[in-house]
């Protein structure tokens, strides 16, 4: 049985569009699974469905085996954290400590037990010299690693990126890829991500592709770039080696679909083969 | 030169204990015509240097030319508007500067504060709202109803419905899916090639700088690193080490193909014209 | 906006910070008490001293406190003005033409005023030395009580810190729109009316949007991290007296004692 199962999910805000329009996936546990989708394809929605912050329609969600509603919600939140794209509409305590310690009090973890867990997480995010700075004080990038402590604190095994580094600078990218790539390196944590960014897709275990609010392709990162001019017919990037493949395949050079490195590799084997 | 610093240094809380110059003896022209990017780190001064060129900060030292003002440290600015109205800045997430009720209304503020009839203020919107692709339908709906790529585009023809000879774009995609990012880099384009504008565009991604970008200025600690070429500058790795800059993939590519023994020429710094040539040498 | 003083916290470390934020707002409301109830000088002098210590050992210099006094300034000399052409008790002093200024004019009004100069600076005592979170968290206990009646304090203070977390967003927010409407030609400080009232709208309109905005995603936010309102938390800081909490009530309970027997033997 997949962790999560969504089955034929509705949802509207108002009666013109259908945001999400009869989408089913599963996602396994431990997967890294990426969202993409042009701005308006329903992405965020299917994140906030997910997490129980909007109801379904009609269809379901379940993870793990318990269906996404009023009456589940809690116990699903115990084990489901998920990160925002602004740095500064998640960051609720005054401090880092403090932002920490909500979730926690949240749970009704005793006080006397939260010391420890925010120093434990802060560390695990690299902030443990940042607990008394003020959200002010911070890069974005060092604010989504105090929302993604927050989370973590509370030992979730389903974490949601919606677009968590869509806003942030070069460097605060880098870093908070570098925290979800070392996260979905272990097992036992499943990780949806709603992003843009082609290189972390590549990451990705498994790739859902929406559409106007309908799931689009669903397979490996690797298959799904292989389409180009599907991928272009939805308004979406295009890898950079695959576009170097269109590129020599418009003037009759063949090369198979690899990284960087291979594709040149392959071009000095067309030269040495002629 | 439109646009030239001459000594130029701001310090924020002057004379405060943690005053911080934010602006160190910036010497800089800007050539005309041209599609210039300013990048650096995150507090690197980038967004201070842009707010110098709308007089929404003045220098502490030095002195800043503008097409034909003078802006001198300490002394008092009487040309605000007519300069506002030839720079025209764009702001980080220029969205949330619209608040009128209607798409053509909200375009048309800027050129009434500049002190256009309103007749022709509509029409001057209008023609600004056609730039950015925005469709007439849409010029009674409250801008508050778009997507987040035409609302950027309705900020933007804001200040294009000003008239200005320069616009200055403070990240212009940010937060913007790559459709809608395509969109605004080919608006800006047809603005410099097409109505002759002079672009200024503060940016962090390197990959849209080198595609689109004729000059680059690098900004470290207040101070300028490097102003030239856009090629020659990424292009050259020791440069892009020094300055901790990303590497474009056409620049990996074009490397990795050099190091391989191909011949490219200096010409060669796109994607098509690199094939281009490599095709040559395969056939 | 950075000038403004009265209610500012300024984050050092004194013994005075190192208090309850309980104590001192119970001590607050005693020092408060003691200061309206008195009739003779000695008590305010009695007063200053014990408040001249508490500022002293809180490391709040004299300008600060001078510079608190400021917006009040207007006020105390429109008070003097008035009191000197209306009362007419008490030994005429001296005269400014056809009119007589009396004893009690000056002396009554000094009175009220250097009542107001002490509330003030007790209160700066209170704002400089607590941090707001922390304030926020004593308050939410002195309102306890009122759950009897349904009061939501902890909700309250939960929007309340909310607020203050947000106060330098909102602000950075605030100079970012004008800018960029300052960059389409609106001009904040002149014009007529109608301009005035366009560049104001030109303000609010999205700084609201900007917060309603916000609101939403803090929301979900919050809500995505197991808030429920009403719902029973643990709390991260929790506060507890100590000694130094127990004298500090007493000796400003002392005061207040002092304050209200010197009315029969002053």
């Amino acid at each position: 049985m997949s962790l999560i199962e969504i089955k034929d999910v509705y949802y509207a805000y108002n009666e013109q569009n259908k945001a999400i329009d009869g989408v089913s996936f599963d996602i396994k546990q431990g997967d890294y699974v990426t969202i993409i989708g042009h701005n308006g394809s329903g992405k965020s929605t299917l994140a906030k469905l997910i997490a129980g912050l909007l109801p379904v329609k009609s269809g379901s969600i379940t993870v793990g085996g318990l269906e996404v509603n009023e009456d589940n919600i809690a116990a699903i939140r115990t084990r489901l954290g998920i990160v925002f794209q602004n740095p500064d509409n998640q960051f609720i305590g005054s401090t880092v400590k403090d932002d920490i310690a909500f979730g926690l009090e949240n749970r009704q973890i005793p006080s006397e037990q939260m010391e420890g867990i925010i120093r434990e997480y802060s560390e695990k995010v690299g902030l443990s010299d940042y607990l008394e700075y003020e959200p002010q004080n911070l890069s974005g990038g060092q604010k989504q690693r105090v929302a993604i402590a927050g989370i973590l604190a509370m030992k979730p095994d389903i974490l949601i990126f919606d677009e968590a580094t869509s806003m942030l600078d070069p460097k605060g990218k880098k870093e908070i890829k570098k925290l979800m790539y070392d996260l979905a390196a272990g097992d036992d944590i499943t990780i949806i991500s709603i992003t843009h960014d082609i290189e972390e897709v590549l990451q990705s275990d498994d790739c859902v592709v929406l559409n106007k609010g309908k799931l689009f392709m669903h397979d490996k990162p690797e298959k799904v770039f292989a389409d180009a001019e599907k991928l272009r017919k939805i308004d979406l990037d295009v890898p950079f080696v695959e576009q170097i493949r269109e590129a020599f395949a418009k003037r009759k050079i063949k090369l198979k679909n690899d990284d960087l490195k291979g594709m040149v590799e392959q071009l000095c084997r067309y030269r040495s083969n002629h | 030169m439109p646009i030239s610093f001459k000594s130029l240094s701001y310090i924020y809380n002057k004379g405060m204990p943690y005053a911080h110059k934010a602006l160190d003896d910036i010497n800089l022209d800007i050539k005309e015509g041209v599609i210039t990017a300013i990048i650096g780190e995150t507090g690197s001064g980038k967004s201070t240097l842009v707010e110098h060129l709308n007089a929404l900060l003045l220098p502490d030292e030095g002195s800043l030319e503008i097409l034909d003002y003078n802006i001198v440290a300490g002394q008092k600015q009487k040309f605000l508007k007519p300069l506002r109205k030839d720079v025209g800045l764009v702001f980080q997430f220029s969205e949330y500067q619209l608040f009128e009720e209607t798409v053509l209304k909200d375009v048309a503020f800027g050129p009434l504060n500049f002190g256009v009839f309103p007749d022709e203020a509509l029409k001057m919107a209008a023609e600004a709202l056609k730039l950015v692709n925005i469709d007439e339908s849409y010029f009674d709906v409250s801008p508050l109803e778009l997507s987040g790529g035409q609302k950027r585009r309705v900020a933007i023809a804001g200040i294009i419905a000003c008239d200005p000879k320069i616009i200055v774009l403070d990240e212009p995609t940010a937060g913007l899916d790559p459709h809608g990012s395509k969109e605004i880099i080919d608006l800006f384009i047809s603005l410099n090639k097409r109505l002759h504008k002079t672009i200024i565009i503060v940016s962090h991604d390197n990959e849209m700088v080198y595609n689109y970008c004729d000059e680059t200025v690098v900004l470290s600690h207040g101070k300028i690193r490097y102003h030239g070429s856009t090629f020659e500058l990424f292009s050259n790795k020791e440069l892009l080490k020094e300055y901790n800059l990303l590497e474009p993939q056409i620049v990996t590519f074009r490397n990795l193909l050099q190091d391989n023994g191909f011949k490219l020429s200096d010409e060669a710094r796109t994607l098509d014209s690199i094939t281009e040539e490599i095709g040559r040498q395969l056939k | 906006m950075n000038n403004l003083v009265f209610g500012k916290y300024i984050p050092i470390d004194s013994p005075m910070h190192r208090l309850d934020p309980r104590a001192k707002l119970i001590g607050l409301f005693l020092m408060i008490a003691a200061v309206f109830v008195p009739k003779s000088w000695w008590v305010f002098l009695v007063i200053a001293i014990l408040l001249t210590i508490a500022l002293a050992s809180a490391k709040i210099g004299i300008r600060m406190i001078v510079q608190s006094f400021k917006p009040m300034l207007m006020m105390m000399l429109f008070l003097l003005i008035i009191n000197s052409l209306t009362v007419k008790t008490g030994e005429p002093l001296f005269a400014i033409g056809t009119f007589t200024i009396y004893h009690d004019a000056i002396f009554n009004t000094l009175f009220v005023i250097v009542r107001l100069l002490l509330m003030i600076s007790i209160t700066t005592l209170l704002t400089a030395t607590t941090n707001p979170l922390d304030l926020t968290l004593g308050i939410e206990w002195l309102l306890k009580p009122l759950e009897v009646i349904h009061f939501p304090s902890h909700e309250v203070a939960m929007m309340v810190s909310i607020a203050l977390r947000f106060i330098p967003t909102i602000i950075e927010e605030t100079i970012r729109i004008m800018n960029a409407q300052k960059s389409r030609g609106v001009d904040f400080e002149n014009g007529k009316l109608s301009q005035k009232i366009a560049a104001i709208l030109s303000l609010i309109v999205p700084l609201f949007s900007v917060a309603f905005e916000r609101a939403y995603e803090l929301a979900d936010a919050m809500e995505a991290r197991g808030y429920v309102p009403g719902a029973k938390r643990t709390r991260y800081h929790v506060l507890k007296f100590k000694f130094t909490d127990y004298l500090f009530i007493f000796i400003c309970g002392l005061v207040l004692a002092f304050s209200i027997a010197s009315r029969s033997f002053l």
